[in-house]
């Protein structure tokens, strides 16, 4: 076993240990996602235009609360300053860190999106649709979020000033999710922002991890 | 000039030196450009036929909207800079324009609620400038805020720097996705440079206005870099020997 795989196994293995964090995300996910009918009004058609929206923000959130500890503990117990030493590239093993992270904190977001949307009365081949929206920007906000993360490891309480760096850097993935969204429920054509939310994937998976990588050997030394 | 020249005022002393200098020869043709914009822009050019005299406030308006956005790539150019080469200097300048490119984005965003409200009807419209200023005030009050909150200065710099550059890649992608929505702002007056579609009267305040803002922006910065390099460096001989020769 290589140092990547025995890496993601071993992320893997911590995030599972630390399962309230997880869990505590996908709760916010769910709450979210649930409780805004609940204030609005949960007519169909209201329904149908507010499931994008909110069901990408709400795995923002859900995303933020559960990445905040992605290297913090890491730094306190000192096996990032390991990795930072390996000679194996930085960027490279963020970019493990980055994919198990995904896999523990958003591949559970993607399962229970099919829910939320049989829940707001989304139905048939829209459901896959929904979930293959939140899988493509659930991917590019882990990338924001790991870089946000770690420029706030100096930070003693990093939360709010992690919102504040991500919401502006997360806007065009939240808008042309939805639109992805809505356009599906519309029965309209969702190539456009699908390309873009490909797109704007392969961009954060290619310069997410050098800045996150950056970011960190900042904060080690 | 020549690289050597560069590599010079990379060194501290010298670029306070420098920026001591430069900051008459700035800040006087500002507030001297400013003064005759003001008196140009608020007396000189006709009203306008349709807005009357509340278009007048486009002369604060559109100098602060366009500085800044500028202000900005200033910002991140010093941190790129800053990041490249380590340089002291081009972190003061970057943490120095960052409380001013902030508060001149809430000004444009001020200005254009008050110049909104009587000729739309609302103060603020979700189009693709307003947003996309919104956003660029969020990013500088990032940087500062991420500057402010990390103890270490250089750990400060460079995180702070690399957030500045990652609003850079993405301020495009989010102006061009905000720019989907139809949009209501007024189209540009002067970008069109073959043919402005505004009177010569109206036009020269106008500039004169942007130049004089420009001068004056750049004037406040060669003092607040020049009283930031001195308190980074306050434990250097220089910097001694220059607050006992004031004392």
């Amino acid at each position: 076993m290589n140092i990547y795989q025995q890496l993601f196994l071993r992320d893997l293995k911590v995030s599972m240990k630390r399962w309230s964090d997880l869990l505590t995300g996908i709760i916010m996910f769910i709450l979210v996602a649930f409780i805004f009918p609940l204030i609005a009004g949960s007519d169909q058609d209201f329904m149908h235009r507010i499931i994008g929206p909110v069901i990408l923000l709400s795995s923002l959130l859900a995303s933020l609360i559960s990445m905040q500890n992605i290297f913090k503990p890491d730094l306190n117990n000192g096996s990032l300053e390991q990795l930072v030493l390996s000679t194996h590239s930085l960027s490279g093993l963020v970019f493990i860190k980055i994919l198990s992270y995904w896999i523990s904190s958003s591949l559970p977001l993607v399962v229970v999106s099919s829910l939320i949307a049989s829940a707001y009365y989304v139905t048939g081949i829209d459901i896959a649709k929904v979930m293959l929206t939140v899988l493509l920007a659930t991917t590019t906000l882990v990338n924001i979020n790991s870089l946000a993360a770690a420029l706030t490891l100096g930070v003693r309480y990093p939360g709010a000033l992690m919102t504040l760096i991500l919401f502006p850097l997360s806007l065009p993935i939240l808008m042309f999710g939805s639109k992805a969204i809505e356009y599906s429920i519309l029965g309209m054509d969702i190539s456009g922002p699908f390309y873009f939310l490909t797109g704007m994937m392969l961009l954060s998976f290619s310069l997410g991890p050098i800045a996150t990588a950056f970011a960190i050997r900042i904060s080690i030394d | 000039m020549n690289l050597k020249q560069i590599y010079k005022y990379g060194s501290p002393p010298n670029y306070f030196k420098l920026s001591l200098k430069a900051e008459n020869w700035f800040l006087i043709p500002g507030i001297l450009l400013i003064i005759v914009g003001c008196l140009g822009g608020l007396f000189i050019a006709p009203p306008d036929y349709q807005m009357g005299h509340a278009f007048r406030i486009i002369y604060f308006h559109v100098p602060s909207a366009y500085l800044s956005m500028s202000a900005y790539a200033y910002m991140a150019g010093a941190a790129l800079v800053g990041i490249v080469w380590r340089s002291n200097v081009a972190f003061s300048v970057a943490k120095s324009i960052a409380p001013f490119g902030a508060s001149l984005t809430f000004l444009a965003l001020v200005t254009g609620m008050l110049w909104g409200k009587p000729m739309w009807g609302t103060a603020w419209v979700w189009d693709a400038r307003l947003t996309s200023q919104f956003i660029l005030l969020l990013l500088y009050l990032g940087y500062i805020l991420l500057h402010l909150s990390i103890r270490e200065q250089r750990k400060a710099d460079l995180a702070a720097s690399i957030l500045a550059l990652t609003g850079v890649i993405n301020l495009p992608i989010i102006h061009y996705s905000v720019v989907w929505w139809n949009t209501l702002h007024q189209a540009s007056t002067i970008s069109k440079l073959s043919s402005p579609s505004i009177t010569g009267d109206m036009l020269w305040p106008l500039l004169v206005m942007i130049f004089g803002y420009g001068f004056f922006f750049w004037g406040v910065i060669c003092r607040v870099v020049a009283s930031e390099i001195l308190k980074r460096e306050k434990r250097s001989k220089w910097a001694k020997q220059y607050i006992k020769e004031l004392q």
